[in-house]
């Protein structure tokens, strides 16, 4: 069964200077920021709350996409990002606080508008965003990390690039912890069998662990790097 | 949002893990459903269906348009939700967008398919006219009247309902012209064609309630989730879309199991949707 692993990937904390965390991503075309701002005050507005609230934005620059986009925000990919994380993050640190990631699409992978763009990029933006979680010291329960497999046929293939992503007959991303080994976030379209969504989730699960070991060496190396 | 008190969420707690909800159901049951079609005049077709206190109407509206340039032989088909604030005082104003959004990504996930075409409910390239030039529009609009929690699948199974009602008007093109790049064409407004919707699927949501799931749940049991997975199921028992609610993780053999289960529930409720569709169209003819 032909599988290809596209993990030509860069990984860099540290891409901001003003945010509490930032982290940069390159994962074949697909170039992403996200920084991290907070623990702040939460808005007077806001309800009381004993645990930490996360605000997740998800924007896209004019020159992400071929055609050039309006900038906008992707209020589809704001709530993904926020599902994925919510579940890694221990808001029971941070009470009547927020958190805010907001993550800045450079370059996408994705088709050439926005709106149709479906798997490409956010499973980069959400590995990524758990990476400047960590930089910024924001308790989690594990790293988060995000693959999306494309299914033709009777192949799978993992992290599509947009030429693979028109063809194919169902898409399938996993958001997970892996040393906790538990789904934060799962979507799966197109028509899939009990037997290939077993295949892609484990499949995804094994492509989760190996990403989260190259992020952890980013972590580690930073670290390692300031106490010298 | 639902206010309960702590004896109240360990009753509804208590009550999933021996197997018996407040309401008399077991953990798989679903609350009675009932389905009216052709209940808005003005549109294509439209189905209203009522799961308990949860009522949901769809519409669907076909309009001539322009395909895309990407996939020229596809008609398009857009899905919106629409959540009143008839419904709960909370969706007033801009306060029902968020919800909205959610479901409307979550059906259009579950219901129109891969990028190819695979596992699609409605078979696009039936929607085509004229390749490249002419093709319909499907809108398909869902409004929530009156939310009882499980909203995606009562939402699902309205746009089912909504869609075997659903007549597309025969379309002449005229002799000579399909070569133009406006082909004149002549919309009869006595022939329709009707779908096969055998191929849409359900939506099956299981609501996982400590360590416990169930299906339809209830607003109240909804509070009470840690997390939701909705699984869209078609005859054939292949899966045509998963979406996960709730930011709590779960295991992947959970997920697993949940995806059999669904599969198996989904086969009642899909028979069950059937039987009730076609009463409801008879009812609409005599």
């Amino acid at each position: 069964m032909p599988k290809l692993y596209k993990f030509l990937s860069v990984f860099r904390t540290g891409a901001v200077n003003a945010a509490s965390g930032s982290a940069y991503a390159e994962f074949g075309n697909t170039k992403v920021i996200v920084s991290v701002f907070g623990p702040r005050e939460s808005k007077k507005a806001m309800m009381y709350s004993d645990i930490g609230r996360l605000n997740c934005n998800v924007s896209f620059t004019t020159f992400a996409t071929p055609i050039r986009g309006q900038g906008s925000d992707h209020k589809e990919y704001c709530a993904m990002l926020h599902k994925a994380l919510e579940g890694a993050i221990i808001l029971e640190t941070f009470p009547k606080t927020t958190v805010d990631v907001f993550a800045l699409v450079l370059e996408s992978s994705g088709s050439n508008s926005i709106s149709e763009c479906v798997a490409g990029d956010l499973p980069v933006v959400i590995s990524c965003a758990s990476l400047a979680l960590a930089d910024a010291g924001i308790m989690m329960y594990d790293i988060v990390a995000s693959v999306s497999v494309s299914c033709f046929n009777k192949n799978l293939v993992i992290d599509p690039i947009l030429e693979e992503e028109i063809g194919q007959d169902g898409s399938l991303m996993i958001t997970c912890m892996p040393s906790r080994y538990e789904i934060t976030q799962l979507t799966v379209t197109g028509e899939w069998s009990t037997t290939k969504i077993n295949e892609g989730m484990q499949l995804c699960l094994d492509a989760c662990a190996k990403l989260a070991k190259i992020m952890r060496s980013c972590l580690k190396e930073v670290a390692s790097d300031s106490q010298e | 949002m639902v206010g309960l008190s702590l004896g109240e969420t360990h009753f509804i707690q208590g009550g999933i893990a021996q197997d018996l909800r407040c309401d008399g159901r077991k953990r798989l049951t679903y609350r009675p459903i009932s389905v009216e079609t052709g209940v808005i005049p003005q549109t294509n077709g439209s189905a209203r269906v009522r799961m308990g206190a949860t009522d949901v109407i769809a519409s669907v509206k076909a309009e001539l348009g322009k395909p895309s340039l990407l996939q020229p032989d596809k008609g398009k088909v857009s899905i919106y939700v629409d959540c009143s604030s008839t419904a709960e005082p909370a969706f007033e104003g801009r306060g029902g967008d968020e919800l909205a959004a959610e479901l409307s990504n979550a059906l259009q996930r579950c219901l129109l398919g891969g990028k190819s075409g695979a596992g699609a409910g409605i078979d696009l390239s039936s929607l085509i006219v004229v390749e490249g030039k002419i093709c319909w529009d499907l809108y398909i609009d869902g409004l929530v009247v009156s939310s009882d929690g499980n909203l995606l699948d009562a939402l699902g199974a309205a746009i089912k309902a909504a869609l075997s009602n659903t007549g597309i008007p025969r379309v002449q093109v005229a002799a000579g012209t399909s070569n133009d790049e406006h082909p004149e064409v002549d919309v009869s407004d006595e022939e329709f064609l009707q779908f096969d919707t055998s191929r849409v699927p359900v939506i099956v949501t299981l609501t996982k309630v400590g360590r416990h799931y169930i299906v339809d749940a209830t607003s109240e049991e909804e509070s009470q989730m840690s997390s939701a997975v909705s699984i869209s199921v078609n005859r054939q028992g292949h899966i045509c879309g998963i979406t996960k609610r709730g930011g709590v993780g779960l295991d992947p053999s959970i997920i697993l199991d949940m995806i059999s289960v669904a599969k198996h529930v989904s086969e009642q409720l899909i028979n069950k949707l059937d039987s009730e569709i076609a009463s409801a169209e008879a009812e609409e003819e005599s």
